[in-house]
């Protein structure tokens, strides 16, 4: 009502400037267009309003029902299994891990709810993520029925992930004052020198992303990869590499995701790098010296580089040569 | 410098006067005449080529080779260097990064095909030269000890040391050196690549077989195919920024951009060597063209007619100089 007015607002102690505007074609086009305002924003019960101290609660159950179900839907399931991912605050963490740590919307931006890139999802991947909120049962005749926002994928692209995950996970003094482990600590930049990596930059939507790998369909629960439940666990590995690598072993799952750049562990790798790279310089130094030389040398051939009769062949630059005295 | 080339052309009018050795400078072949070395100053020469040096075989394979390296280059290098501002620019050329990487794996799969091609083509020319008996391994890529010799004379002759250049077979020290390189660098290549394209297959195979071979402790933590495998990342892109480099810096301007060749060359696309480059860099192959094309030998002969009838009137017979005291002595130092 008031929200549509564009320049509805105000400005705080601080002189910041608060735009309180919604815009309604936005709004409508996106993923929460049939939820009312009131579903989420619970605490407002009179217009206008008193001033705003609660946020919204995702968990909250609108007044959405979803299609063969009794309840009203909510995104409890989901937060559920968030918090008991490695993200989820836990009591034990210092005070400034629970600061540091994201919840619903640092990730769920509201402007993400807009369809962004669309492309078509596989169908037994979207079921599976059907399960992540709606109940088993029916679900299945349901998607048949009708055409959900599932089927296209408007969430962010491979490499709009990764950068999300950057944007904690590169931080090497927050990741060093959580006091996370040293592999992680430079996580995403080995990953980018991955190929999944170069190849998500480039903008790839087959090479792996941090979620392909980190969490299962259920997409937030990424755990740490001495957790049981983790897909990065050691016996969860294979089956998570499965998703795309046809035949893995053992052996395969033992090949770094995450290349180091300078393998100190591997002497022979490393001390190869070394030798490479010395090889390329002489190589190419050499030989490029050799050729500078040897026009150098030719020259007292009576060689030039001049074009004359559109060559510089001999016999033709100079046709009176063979009568020269 | 200009003076030495002065006394070169000096040497033409007036044979064996001033010069240091003459057996050195003269070549003396039956039915031809004696050759003074740096006759190819003085010879006509067609750019498209007047002596065979490549079969058709070897154009076509260089072509394919030249193609898919292009495509591979294009396609691979802003892979490798993904973060690079015109990464992105490449890749969307081709049309997104999957079927840049396809591209990739065709090209490779082609450029593959050719290297076979050529080994079918190589083994096959020379078994059917052991059998009729024209098989030379001087004629072919195979390393020498002369190559080095060859190399310390050319430098010399750079210098200013020595007084020509040496007289070298087909294939010269650049050329093998550069044929090893390339067999090097495919191996490296195609292994490196297949690892990469494969990894599930060759963590299969390399534990079961080289990974027994190796005691654990010279890799460390990691297991064989990860070693491998990071291996085959390093040397992969490696190897293929050697190549380019080579191919771009070296390669290219040896044969299209330097003095004499520029501003190209024709004998990739024809076969066909010019007469003067292959007396210059290639005098011995030039010996064997001789002995083998009649036309060549007529050419020659004339030729030298020619230029001594020309450039010395005074003498009078013309066959007097080709049984000169220093021919006899460059006789038996000629080599077919």
């Amino acid at each position: 009502m008031c929200h549509k007015h564009r320049l509805i607002g105000r400005i705080d102690e601080n002189g910041k400037r608060w735009n309180y505007n919604v815009d309604e074609a936005i709004y409508n086009h996106s993923v929460h267009r049939k939820i009312e305002c009131r579903d989420c924003h619970t605490y407002i019960t009179k217009i206008p309003h008193d001033p705003v101290t609660e946020v919204v609660n995702c968990a909250n159950q609108c007044h959405i029902k979803p299609p063969f179900a009794q309840e009203k839907f909510s995104h409890q399931k989901i937060i559920d299994l968030y918090n008991q991912s490695a993200h989820g605050i836990k009591p034990t963490d210092s005070e400034a891990l629970k600061q540091a740590k994201p919840y619903c919307k640092y990730c769920h931006s509201n402007p993400l709810y807009f369809r962004i890139s669309e492309e078509r999802v596989a169908y037994g991947e979207t079921l599976r993520r059907c399960f992540n909120c709606h109940p088993q049962s029916g679900v299945i005749q349901a998607y048949i029925h009708m055409t959900h926002r599932l089927r296209k994928k408007t969430s962010r692209s491979s490499k709009e992930i990764v950068e999300l995950c950057a944007k904690c996970h590169q931080d090497t003094a927050l990741m060093k004052k959580l006091k996370v482990s040293a592999t992680a600590q430079d996580a995403v930049e080995t990953y980018n020198q991955s190929i999944h990596g170069k190849l998500v930059r480039l903008g790839s939507q087959k090479a792996a992303n941090c979620i392909s790998c980190h969490a299962s369909s259920g997409l937030h629960d990424i755990n740490k990869k001495d957790d049981k439940r983790a897909t990065i666990y050691k016996e969860n590995l294979m089956k998570t590499c499965q998703q795309c690598h046809a035949t893995p072993t053992n052996w395969f799952a033992g090949i770094a995701v995450h290349p180091k750049a300078e393998h100190k562990e591997s002497r022979i790798v490393f001390f190869m790098s070394i030798f490479l790279r010395l090889s390329l310089y002489g190589a190419v130094l050499s030989m490029v010296g050799l050729m500078l030389f040897e026009t150098f040398g030719r020259r007292r051939d009576g060689i030039k580089l001049v074009l004359r009769n559109g060559t510089t062949w001999r016999g033709q630059s100079k046709p009176g040569s063979k009568k020269a005295k | 410098m200009a003076t030495s080339s002065e006394t070169v052309s000096e040497t033409i009018a007036i044979p064996a006067k001033g010069k240091a050795r003459s057996d050195e400078y003269f070549t003396y072949v039956e039915g031809v005449g004696s050759i003074p070395r740096d006759i190819y100053k003085h010879v006509q020469s067609d750019p498209l080529g007047d002596l065979p040096r490549y079969s058709v075989h070897i154009v076509i394979q260089h072509l394919l080779i030249f193609i898919t390296f292009m495509f591979l280059v294009a396609t691979g290098l802003p892979i490798y260097f993904s973060d690079v501002f015109w990464a992105p620019a490449v890749i969307s050329f081709f049309g997104g990064i999957d079927t840049a990487r396809l591209i990739h794996r065709i090209a490779g799969f082609t450029m593959m095909f050719a290297a076979a091609y050529h080994v079918v083509t190589i083994v096959g020319g020379t078994l059917r030269k052991i059998f009729s008996h024209e098989f030379d391994y001087k004629r072919t890529q195979i390393p020498r000890l002369k190559d080095l010799y060859d190399l310390v004379h050319d430098l010399k002759y750079f210098l200013g040391i020595a007084p020509y250049r040496p007289k070298m077979e087909k294939f010269m020290y650049k050329q093998k050196l550069h044929y090893l390189a390339i067999i090097w660098g495919s191996l490296v290549l195609i292994a490196a690549g297949s690892a990469l394209l494969f990894p599930d297959l060759m963590a299969r195979l390399i534990p079961g077989t080289l990974g027994k071979l190796l005691p654990q402790g010279l890799i460390g933590e990691e297991s064989y195919s990860a070693f491998f495998q990071s291996l085959a990342r390093l040397m992969h892109a490696d190897e293929a920024v050697m190549a380019l480099i080579v191919v771009a810096f070296w390669h290219w301007s040896n044969v299209h951009l330097v003095p004499g060749r520029f501003p190209m060359q024709w004998t990739f696309l024809t076969g066909r060597i010019t007469r003067e480059h292959q007396i210059e860099e290639h005098f011995l192959e030039y010996l064997n063209n001789l002995r083998e094309i009649p036309e060549e030998r007529e050419y020659m002969r004339n030729l030298l007619t020619e230029l001594e009838i020309e450039s010395s009137p005074e003498v009078p017979p013309p066959d007097r100089q080709a049984s000169s005291p220093q021919q006899e002595e460059a006789g038996p130092e000629d080599k077919p």
